[in-house]
């Protein structure tokens, strides 16, 4: 059983639509005991950083992910609110990775929004089978600007940031698997199966 | 970004001052020209040179090595110190120099300024902010004008100036590290901003290039070792790999696709799901739903018929037609749209998407721009093009973008159905003017016509319905197609 996160951020629907066509069993949920006991947790997310994390707190969620030893994957905002702060409403986050959630430049289009490659940088059982340079679909405004040694994928939008992030049992992507077609559902079958 | 190596002279000579002060200078080569040629000759695209005997003297002193250099190497020059007089900035615009650095000329003389923009032209003229310790310097830095940061900004854009260069002269030479709060004020103000003074390793380059500066002046970090040009051009590198997309559209009515399709082995032409299927298969990059008889009694089987699509595909798609509330939209998103296009109710009511954005989040509000060219511009259409407005397109563009639209689907009534192309004139007009995502919509007729609308304009994605839905053209042969003349594209 994999728990999805529901703190009241977008469209999580659409997440376990995708684990469904898998044939994984899933739970959407804010209750802590739910979260700590599932097989593996995902961490969707749409929307701004700051109600979000409010959302948490107010829930207590923001002391449950930091316990959970299950695979854990934190999708866009999702992967966002894993790092140390975000410069959106100016929001102290999870600090599960190190790293600094920063707006893209005025210079880009914003947000970034459509099938963008994502060039793996290292070996991760989460990237399986997933051809380097897979298209993957984004639709964000801000990046998680980190350390070289989190990055286990990377994008180039203007320059490149961290598209997929991995520490001990959790992973990140700021793009979104649920919509990202056949390689998405590979990456979330990956996922499925470290569960 | 640029990377761009400063070469700074007095007295014929290269020197680097530290802290804008004169008295403190270091030389750094007899013989500027030489120094700019091994500048080309390590990979520089660009070069920064400053007459600081001019600066400080109020008329350009150098100009004869500086005009000798233009001469002598193959890469383009910026060039200031003392411009104050027409004739002077003339002298290098029309003897090999690319662009001139003015001081604060547009603000001290702004009749000066006008000509120049005038015979020169904006791309040429780029202003010089330098501060030191929070206030503006001018005059070789040598005196201080009274103005503050944000009153400077606001009469550098009544001077309609585009193009800074911001140095920070408490930084300069001192290799510390540039002021990154400043540059970031000018950036975000909408200047393209180059940024100098205090740049001293690729982590700052990088910085300023992730803050959205358009290029690094470097000095003394270059003369002495610390930056290698060709790592530091390699670090801040323009690098995107984001796809153009393709978008079939669905024209949906009481829960079936209408303009039957030519797909002859589908099981069921007319279910929206099968086809949206299908098109996904064959490389569409997303998919858009119109409920084209939207009223409130079929709602519900739209609402029905989105939840069915969400299920079953993993992709995104927005849906549109007839939404005019938020309670519209959120039972939209809630049923499993990724995107809802919102038309007519957003020219009437336009308070409704700055709602909807602040409620939903930018990302998921597409704004449908429908507009016919006027005597005056284009003119915003309502009703389905039925009706006109006196709303101008290019302003209602940014109006949404403004109020927190996410992206623009862009139709053009006098294309529409015509298979003439895409309008090409409107669309570049409106991408031009706004920073989100634009769909170019109406008009497709071959493959040329995609082709076309994306080399000729900076549209992200091209939309087409019957063009696709009667096998016109082939959504796989078309992929190739684009992919082939080299655009960004998913196959």
């Amino acid at each position: 059983m994999i728990a999805i996160i529901d703190y009241k951020a977008g469209n999580i629907a659409s997440v376990k639509n995708a684990l469904e066509r898998l044939g994984q069993s899933c739970v959407i949920t804010s209750k802590p005991k739910e979260i700590l006991a599932a097989d593996g947790v995902i961490f969707p997310g749409q929307g701004r950083a700051g109600p979000a994390m409010l959302e948490l707190q107010k829930t207590g969620i923001d002391k449950v992910i930091p316990q959970i030893t299950k695979p854990f994957l934190g999708i866009c905002l999702g992967m966002q609110l894993l790092g140390e702060v975000s410069e959106e409403d100016r929001t102290k986050c999870l600090k599960i990775f190190q790293g600094a959630c920063r707006k893209f430049p005025p210079t880009l289009k914003t947000p970034h929004l459509g099938w963008n490659k994502v060039e793996l940088t290292r070996e991760s059982t989460l990237t399986r089978d997933i051809r380097n340079g897979s298209y993957f679909y984004f639709v964000h405004s801000y990046y998680v600007d980190t350390s070289e040694r989190q990055i286990a994928g990377k994008t180039s939008y203007g320059f490149e940031f961290a598209s997929i992030m991995q520490k001990d049992n959790f992973f990140a992507v700021q793009f979104h698997p649920e919509k990202s077609g056949e390689q998405g559902l590979r990456l979330f079958n990956n996922f499925c199966e470290l569960c | 970004m640029l990377v761009i190596p400063a070469i700074d002279i007095i007295d014929g000579k290269c020197v680097r001052l530290a802290q804008g002060n004169f008295s403190n200078s270091t030389v750094y080569g007899e013989n500027p020209i030489e120094i700019a040629k091994n500048f080309e000759k390590q990979g520089a695209t660009f070069l920064h040179i400053i007459d600081l005997d001019g600066a400080r003297l109020g008329y350009p002193a150098n100009a004869e090595i500086i005009l000798a250099i233009a001469k002598s190497v193959n890469i383009p020059l910026q060039v200031g110190g003392g411009l104050r007089l027409y004739e002077q900035a003339q002298k290098y615009l029309e003897n090999g120099i690319e662009k001139i650095i003015l001081s604060t000329v547009a603000i001290e003389n702004p009749e000066l300024f006008a000509r120049l923009l005038e015979d020169f032209g904006s791309q040429r003229l780029v202003t010089s902010v330098d501060v030191r310790d929070g206030k503006i310097a001018i005059r070789g830095w040598l005196e201080e004008s009274t103005k503050t940061i944000p009153a400077l900004i606001g009469a550098l854009r009544r001077a309609e100036i585009t193009s800074v260069i911001v140095t920070d002269i408490s930084k300069d030479g001192l290799l510390e590290g540039p002021n990154f709060d400043l540059s970031k004020k000018f950036i975000n103000a909408g200047f393209q901003t180059i940024v100098a003074g205090g740049i001293s390793s690729l982590e700052d380059a990088e910085e300023l290039n992730k803050l959205g500066a358009i290029g690094v002046v470097v000095g003394k970090a270059m003369y002495e070792g610390k930056i290698n040009l060709r790592k530091a051009q390699e670090r801040v590198a323009y690098k995107n790999n984001l796809a153009k997309r393709i978008i079939p559209c669905l024209d949906v009515k009481n829960g079936r696709v209408v303009k039957g399709t030519h797909f002859s082995n589908l099981r069921d032409a007319g279910d929206p799901v099968e086809l949206g299927k299908r098109y996904c298969e064959m490389g569409a990059d997303e998919l858009v739903f119109l409920d084209i008889a939207a009223t409130l009694e079929n709602r519900k089987t739209f609402c029905d018929l989105v939840s069915k699509i969400a299920k079953e595909i993993s992709m995104p798609f927005t849906v549109g037609g007839g939404i005019s509330t938020i309670e519209d939209i959120k039972n939209l998103l809630n049923a499993g749209a990724d995107k809802v296009s919102i038309g007519s109710a957003a020219v009437q009511n336009p308070n409704l998407i700055k709602e909807a954005a602040k409620y939903f989040g930018s990302q998921c509000i597409v704004i449908s721009v429908d507009a016919k060219k006027k005597k005056q511009g284009w003119k915003i259409y309502i009703k389905g093009g039925t009706e006109e407005t006196n709303v101008d397109a290019i302003e209602f563009s940014k109006q949404m973008e403004k109020f927190g639209a996410g992206e623009l689907l862009v139709n053009s009534l006098d294309r529409d159905g015509t298979k003439k192309g895409f309008d090409i004139e409107l669309l570049k007009s409106i991408a031009e003017s706004v920073n989100i995502p634009v769909i170019a919509s109406s008009g497709a007729g071959s493959m040329q016509d995609f082709l076309y609308v994306f080399q000729k304009t900076n549209v992200d994605a091209a939309l087409g319905a019957s063009i696709f839905h009667y096998q016109e053209v082939n959504l796989i042969e078309l992929k190739k197609f684009l992919f082939n003349n080299n655009l960004p594209i998913r196959i």
